[in-house]
């Protein structure tokens, strides 16, 4: 009764009669997808027979659809629903294990294994088929602590024929997986040159179809196939994140482990190509995908080159370049700066006949020359060239300032006053008064800068309304 | 390490040397190969040599085997350096007595890296003698030796 026979039986007979078959059976489809429809609706439904009634009309279209449309309309859909119904009912029995276990298919057997009785988690061979250790330790605590209640006989049988039903939709799937893998080459052959038969099977598989899987961007065919994050405080790092059917095929597989991810991005994208190039039908040798393989193929060997060698240079000569030697204004007015200003002129000149302070020549040398001398002939004093200044950046300039703050205030470094004065007086009418000193020299420094600073502008002073007339 | 460097083995060689070696100054290390000191200068001289290859070209004299330029350089002291530059004799001045070489070893191979940066720059500028960058710590005293005075 195996569907896959069934189905290989029916391709072998002829594509004629599939074909004149599919004109009579176009009606079907809609039928089907109605029928799908329902089910969803028909949860609050005891009866597992509403999804039978999928089953039953599923097997009738399989013998009439290709395999794509297939693989496309049948095994998330009814999978995903039955599970939901063996999840509502089975959380009355011990609701805590659809968050333990996450999984639809471990869930389900899970289910079928400890059926009413939750003490069948210990010490069960089949369980640990099915779950980690570590699950099942946490399971079994859970279970003796749960608040579910037991299950009627009734609706055991019923949760049992939903086991039975999802386990074998589960086994149909995989040897639908099988007939596929064995089918892909004709399916989709640039696709399964690529990556294989079998993981092509499983994207396609996990995508709904050729079609489907062709309007994918390459980033989500990346990550066909990937496990959802496991929940209750399993440690996650043994699952590599972002990690789906492609990376865990065999091309991926066979590089590095610090080059894989990168491989896989490169084959999903490769992928989605080759899946577009296929359901278009086009290139049903090969030829696109051997040409696709072959790139990959390049781009795997140069990543995996070695490093080359690292050339030993000699010390380069020191010759310095012509120094850059412009003229015009910008540089004269430069070259200012650095020359000999007036007043080093002054400095540098010694009067005739008089014998300088420093005359054994101990010191340095500077000497202040004609500017120290008064009576040199000279009413002006020589003009500091501003241009010739020496400056610094206003961060050195705050550097310093900081550096050279004094501590202390009016009486211990401006008026020097009496060290019992102080800014804290008693007043007859307030009591306390505390004065800052600095107040009244701010209003003075204010006023002052208002009227009789250089750089004040003009005021206008407001003359008396009372009428002025000039004489 | 001295069978890394090239050698000088005679009056006509070294002659060759100094005429040949164009724009790059010449490194002539005069002393035996067997000497100790000679062989830590030789081990400095042969690290050194593919870094300066573009400053510098470093040979080695024995001096036994030519007398005529032990006894012009007036050589008392093994290992003594010569640096020529374009044929023409460059002198250095190290805090020692004598300017025309240098006695003994150097310490590190960054003081003789600078020193022949120095030698070339002084000598790119047409000086014909440069003033040491080496600390003078590191240089090796020695006596001059006065002969026939």
């Amino acid at each position: 009764m195996s569907l896959a026979d069934e189905l290989l039986a029916d391709l072998e007979e002829a594509a004629e009669e599939e074909e004149g078959g599919s004109y009579g059976e176009e009606e079907e489809e809609p039928a089907i997808e109605d029928v799908q429809e329902e089910t969803q609706l028909d949860l609050s439904g005891d009866s597992v027979k509403s999804i039978a009634k999928l089953w039953d009309s599923k097997m009738f279209a399989e013998i009439m659809m290709k395999i794509e449309e297939y693989i496309s309309k049948q095994a998330k859909a009814s999978e995903d629903i039955i599970h939901k119904f063996i999840r509502d009912k089975y959380s009355k029995r011990f609701p805590e294990l659809e968050s333990l276990v996450p999984n639809a298919l471990d869930y389900i057997r899970t289910v079928k294994e400890l059926g009413n009785s939750l003490d069948k988690c210990k010490n069960n061979e089949n369980l640990q088929q099915i779950l980690t250790n570590a699950t099942i330790m946490v399971v079994s605590v859970t279970a003796s602590t749960t608040q579910g209640q037991q299950l009627s006989e009734e609706e055991l049988e019923r949760l049992e024929e939903a086991c039975d039903m999802a386990l074998e939709l589960n086994a149909s799937k995989h040897r639908i997986y099988e007939y596929v893998e064995s089918r892909m080459s004709f399916i989709a052959p640039n696709l399964s040159i690529i990556i294989g038969a079998s993981t092509a099977a499983k994207i396609m598989g996990v995508a709904g179809g050729l079609t489907n899987l062709s309007k994918m961007p390459a980033c989500n065919i990346m990550l066909l196939g990937a496990q959802r994050k496991t929940l209750s405080g399993f440690s996650s790092t043994s699952v590599l994140p972002h990690t789906g059917y492609i990376y865990h095929s065999d091309i991926v597989q066979s590089l590095p482990p610090d080059l894989r991810r990168k491989a896989a991005r490169l084959v999903a994208a490769k992928c989605t190509l080759a899946a577009r190039v296929d359901s278009f039908h086009e290139s049903t040798e090969g030829k696109v995908g051997y040409e696709l393989k072959d790139e990959i193929e390049r781009k795997f060997d140069k990543w995996q080159e070695p490093p080359p060698v690292k050339q030993v240079k000699p010390l380069p000569a020191p010759l310095d370049g012509q120094r850059k030697k412009r003229g015009g204004r910008r540089y004269r007015k430069m070259k200012e700066r650095l020359g000999l200003t007036e007043i080093r002129k002054q400095a540098n000149r010694m009067s005739f006949g008089e014998i300088e302070e420093d005359a054994y020549q101990e010191d340095l040398g500077f000497s202040l020359g004609h500017l120290g001398k008064s009576g040199s002939g000279r009413v002006r004093q020589t003009q500091v060239n501003e241009a010739t200044k020496a400056r610094i950046s206003k961060t050195l300039q705050r550097t310093l300032q900081k550096q050279s703050v004094v501590y202390g205030g009016k009486s211990t470094i401006r008026d020097r006053s009496s060290g019992t004065a102080s800014s804290v007086a008693f007043t007859p009418l307030q009591g306390l008064e505390i004065v800052n000193p600095q107040a009244a020299e701010k209003k003075v420094a204010e006023a002052n800068q208002k009227y009789f600073s250089s750089m004040a502008e003009f005021l206008k002073v407001k003359g008396e309304k009372s009428g002025i007339t000039s004489t | 390490m001295s069978f890394l460097l090239p050698k000088l083995s005679s009056k006509k060689a070294v002659d060759q040397a100094i005429k040949s070696t164009a724009e790059k100054v010449l490194v002539l290390r005069f002393g035996r190969d067997e000497d100790p000191v000679c062989l830590q200068l030789d081990d400095i001289l042969s690290k050194t040599s593919s870094d300066l290859s573009k400053m510098a070209a470093i040979y080695l004299v024995d001096v036994d085997q030519t007398p005529v330029y032990t006894h012009y350089f007036d050589i008392s002291y093994i290992p003594s350096t010569v640096f020529f530059f374009n044929g023409q004799h460059m002198k250095v001045d190290y805090g020692s007595p004598d300017h025309t070489k240098f006695v003994g070893s150097f310490k590190t191979k960054q003081d003789f890296i600078d020193l022949i940066e120095v030698i070339y720059r002084g000598a790119m500028r047409g000086k014909l003698i440069v003033q040491s960058p080496i600390d003078p710590k590191n240089i090796p005293k020695y006596d001059l030796l006065y002969q026939d005075i």
